[in-house]
């Protein structure tokens, strides 16, 4: 058997080869070596996805194939994401996401989305067109860490602010950030949101940093 | 004083001169023709067979595959034309011999109306020229005089539409969205002030289902009230697909209310490639296809009759970026391959973005690629070239760019024009005559046609030492010139009068409160 280091490259690998199938297989076999969650998490499926974003950053990966590999990632999160929850490690943390009130553009919120599953995160997409109530109803269903609203018209970009209310009303103490094409840094601070991510990789730096940041 | 009268004598005369040259009074009477709809002549990018292939996919994707309706009545009605619904309801199958008809049905030539006569534009041109229509949409704002970005507002509605009203070739103007005025009800507040501000067709953008029937009361004021809008119908309204496949309500919406004006409606798909649409062209082109057929249909059986004007916007991800492009390369074969098939395998009329940027500025590549896509579409032989001053894709507009793309625009016109073939344009005697050493500098043949060459505005031509002189003043600079010179003039005739902006503002205002309550 190769020795353990070989065996979490074999994943890492996987991953940045985009094949879901054999990453979600070696994570299953090394989940049953008894392999600590975290090492598995951190130094396979965490750090892989790190290089997918340098690469993509630096514009070596190209979208689709940093999605591929986000999908592969997420094929072995799905393995360790339940074991995860009953031992005291950390998970990368939960998003819910979705297009606000009376938009229908969906490109974008669906490569953040993608992005931040390719990220660790686990993400709760509730489509296009989600009134603040549903945003409210799905933040005391998941009790996420982060709240994601994409805007793409600026006729609705005034739904994040009356989201927010919303939120804040209903006591939800995670973080929101905000993006689309017409928004700016400018409104996502005047609306009190958290944080405004211009693309999609950003979104993920942005989500990460606070977690990590509190 | 006497160098000033000798400046005004010459440049009376000078400016006589200029009066007849093809920038203000186009050269006409090319006695080349073309049969309807075919459009202009030139560049055949797809050859029949692959038309055919276009054109049969297109048929078998609405056949097997069918698109999401999300409108009852609309589906009840298609249903009862022969188009078979899937059990839950909301796909519709079209049968070939359905979509066939409806194309052999729907009216081949439309007149987009201005306020009067003189700014009407009959499709397809029987000379075979194309109109322009300015960008839309755009909450961005390149400000004329100083260059700088800035959010889009109520007064610049006034700028576009005096820059629209006094370039030749924009055909139609259609309204930004304008900052500074409540969200919801932003096109309506946008669509109200240029519709008092241009004697030109208008273009409706609505965003919300229930807007629709205000910007369509607002039309009708401004036409001299419903009848008149139904003899002349002053605007047109856009409805868009949601790709992949699927027609929101608003969109099926703006087609019944806008055809029972008697509107055009523009059928337009927004494919982006690679995101919504397959990331190869032949199959975004044929997924446009079948969603602006789907729309044609909705809009002949519910309003039989209406004039559609097929609208294939291409976009495109960027595979590295992830950012939305309409001026990418594949989105130009894209767009040449869709306008070949609507114009050749379907016979419609066309309307594109002939102009439009990925780039945030008036700059060196937005300057390319307007003029790699204009070329083109003018060549695809377009109708309407959309998206003039439009920059970052379709999200900015500025006027000097706009200023630019007129002068563009007549370039592309101006080829466009198939020289005749005769003695005359051979300079027939004169080739025959020529000694050895002649030259063709001032002869009567030269004279004779050499206002009929383009004399650019805009584009420069100067010297090195003339463009030192200037301090290197470019093609931006020429273009501000002649934007602040517009500024100055005076608003064009048949505008509509104080008792009907009153009327106007009364609506926008009902508007208010009922959208926004
Ligand atoms: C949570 O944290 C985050 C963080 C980052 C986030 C984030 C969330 N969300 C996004 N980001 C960021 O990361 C992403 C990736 O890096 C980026 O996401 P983006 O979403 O910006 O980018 C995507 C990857 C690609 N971009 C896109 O997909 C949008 C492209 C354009 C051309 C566009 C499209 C394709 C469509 N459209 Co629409 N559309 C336009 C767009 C013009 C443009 N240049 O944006 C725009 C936005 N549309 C517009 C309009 C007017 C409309 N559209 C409409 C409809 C549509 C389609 C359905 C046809 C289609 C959308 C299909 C779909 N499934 O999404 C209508 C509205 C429908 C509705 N109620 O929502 C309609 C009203 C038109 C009509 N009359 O039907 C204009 C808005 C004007 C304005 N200022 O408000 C517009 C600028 C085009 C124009 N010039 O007219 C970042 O912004």
């Amino acid at each position: 058997m190769p020795d353990l280091e070989e065996r979490l490259d074999a994943i890492y690998e996987n991953i940045l080869d985009y094949e879901a199938k054999q990453v979600a297989e070696l994570v299953k076999s090394e989940v049953e070596a008894g392999t600590d969650l975290q090492i598995i998490l951190d130094d396979a499926l965490i750090a892989a996805m790190d290089e997918v974003g340098d690469l993509f950053s630096e514009g070596v990966l190209f979208v689709p194939e940093m999605l591929m590999a986000a999908n592969a990632m997420k094929a072995g999160m799905e393995i360790l994401r339940p074991l995860l929850t009953d031992s005291d490690i950390p998970s990368a943390g939960k998003v819910v996401i979705g297009t606000v009130h009376r938009d229908i553009h969906d490109i974008g919120k669906n490569l953040v989305g993608m992005m931040l599953e390719g990220g660790g995160f686990e993400v709760i997409d509730l489509g296009v067109n989600v009134a603040p109530d549903e945003f409210v109803e799905a933040a005391a269903k998941h009790s996420p860490d982060i709240i994601g609203m994409s805007a793409l018209l600026t006729t609705t970009m005034p739904n994040m602010p009356k989201t927010i209310d919303a939120l804040h009303k209903a006591n939800f103490e995670g973080k929101i950030i905000i993006g689309g094409a017409p928004v700016t840094l400018e409104f996502a601070e005047t609306i009190g949101s958290d944080a405004y991510a211009p693309d999609a990789s950003a979104a993920v730096v942005l989500a990460r940093g606070m977690l990590t940041n509190g | 004083m006497v160098s000033d009268m000798r400046r005004s004598r010459r440049e009376r005369k000078i400016g006589d001169k200029a009066n007849k040259s093809p920038q203000t009074q186009p050269v006409k009477g090319s006695s080349f023709s073309l049969p309807p709809t075919l459009g202009a002549p030139g560049f055949a990018f797809l050859d029949n067979t692959r038309i055919d292939q276009l054109r049969e996919r297109t048929f078998s994707l609405l056949e097997e595959h069918g698109v999401f309706i999300d409108h009852e009545e609309a589906v009840k009605t298609l249903k009862k034309a022969g188009a078979r619904i899937s059990n839950d309801g909301k796909r519709i199958h079209f049968p070939r011999f359905l979509v066939e008809q409806v194309i052999e049905d729907t009216p081949k030539s439309v007149t987009l109306c201005g306020k009067t006569e003189e700014w009407d534009h009959a499709l397809p041109d029987p000379e075979g020229r194309f109109i322009m229509r300015t960008g839309t949409g755009a909450h961005g704002f390149i400000d004329g005089e100083t260059g700088n970005y800035r959010k889009l507002k109520m007064t610049d509605v006034a700028t576009i539409a005096a820059v629209g009203n006094h370039l030749d070739q924009i055909g139609f103007i259609s309204h930004p969205f304008v900052n500074g005025v409540p969200e919801r009800t932003s096109d309506i507040h946008g669509f109200a002030e240029l519709v008092t501000l241009t004697p030109k067709h208008v273009w409706i953008q609505p965003y919300e289902t229930e807007n629709v029937e205000y910007l369509m009361r607002i039309c009708a004021l401004a036409a001299g009230g419903e009848s008149a809008l139904r003899k002349r119908p002053i605007a047109s309204c856009i409805a868009t697909s949601f790709t992949p496949l699927e027609l929101k309500q608003m969109d099926v919406e703006a087609i019944i209310q806008a055809s029972s004006y008697g509107l055009a409606i523009h059928a337009c798909s927004l494919p982006t490639a690679g995101g919504t649409a397959p990331i190869t062209m032949p199959g975004t082109v044929v997924l446009a296809a079948a969603e602006i057929l789907s729309m044609l249909i909705v809009t002949q059986i519910v309003g039989s009759g209406t004039a559609v004007i097929a609208t294939p916007l291409i976009f495109a991800l960027d595979m590295r970026t992830g950012r939305s492009l309409q001026s990418s390369i594949e989105v130009m074969q894209g767009v040449s391959m869709s306008l070949q098939l609507m114009k050749q395998g379907f016979g419609l009329l066309t309307h594109t973005y002939g102009s439009g940027s990925d780039t945030p500025d008036v700059d060196s590549q937005s300057n390319a690629e307007r003029s790699l896509l204009g070329q083109l579409v003018a060549l695809s032989g377009a109708d309407i070239l959309g998206g003039v001053g439009q920059l970052e894709c379709a999200t900015v507009f500025s006027p000097v760019q706009a200023i630019i793309d007129n002068e563009i625009g007549q370039m592309l016109q101006s080829f466009l024009r198939t020289p005749d073939m005769d003695d005359e344009s051979f300079a027939w005697d004169l080739l025959k005559e020529i000694p050895q050493g002649g030259n063709f500098l001032a002869n009567q043949h030269t004279l004779k046609h050499c206002r009929a060459t383009l004399d650019p505005q805009v584009f420069l031509r100067q010297a090195r030492d003339t463009y030192e002189a200037e301090n290197r003043r470019n093609v931006q600079e020429h273009a501000r010139d002649i934007f602040r010179s517009i500024l100055k003039k005076d608003p064009l005739a048949n505008l509509p009068d104080e008792a009907t902006i009153r009327e106007i503002k009364k609506v926008v205002k009902a508007g208010d409160a009922k959208i926004l309550d």
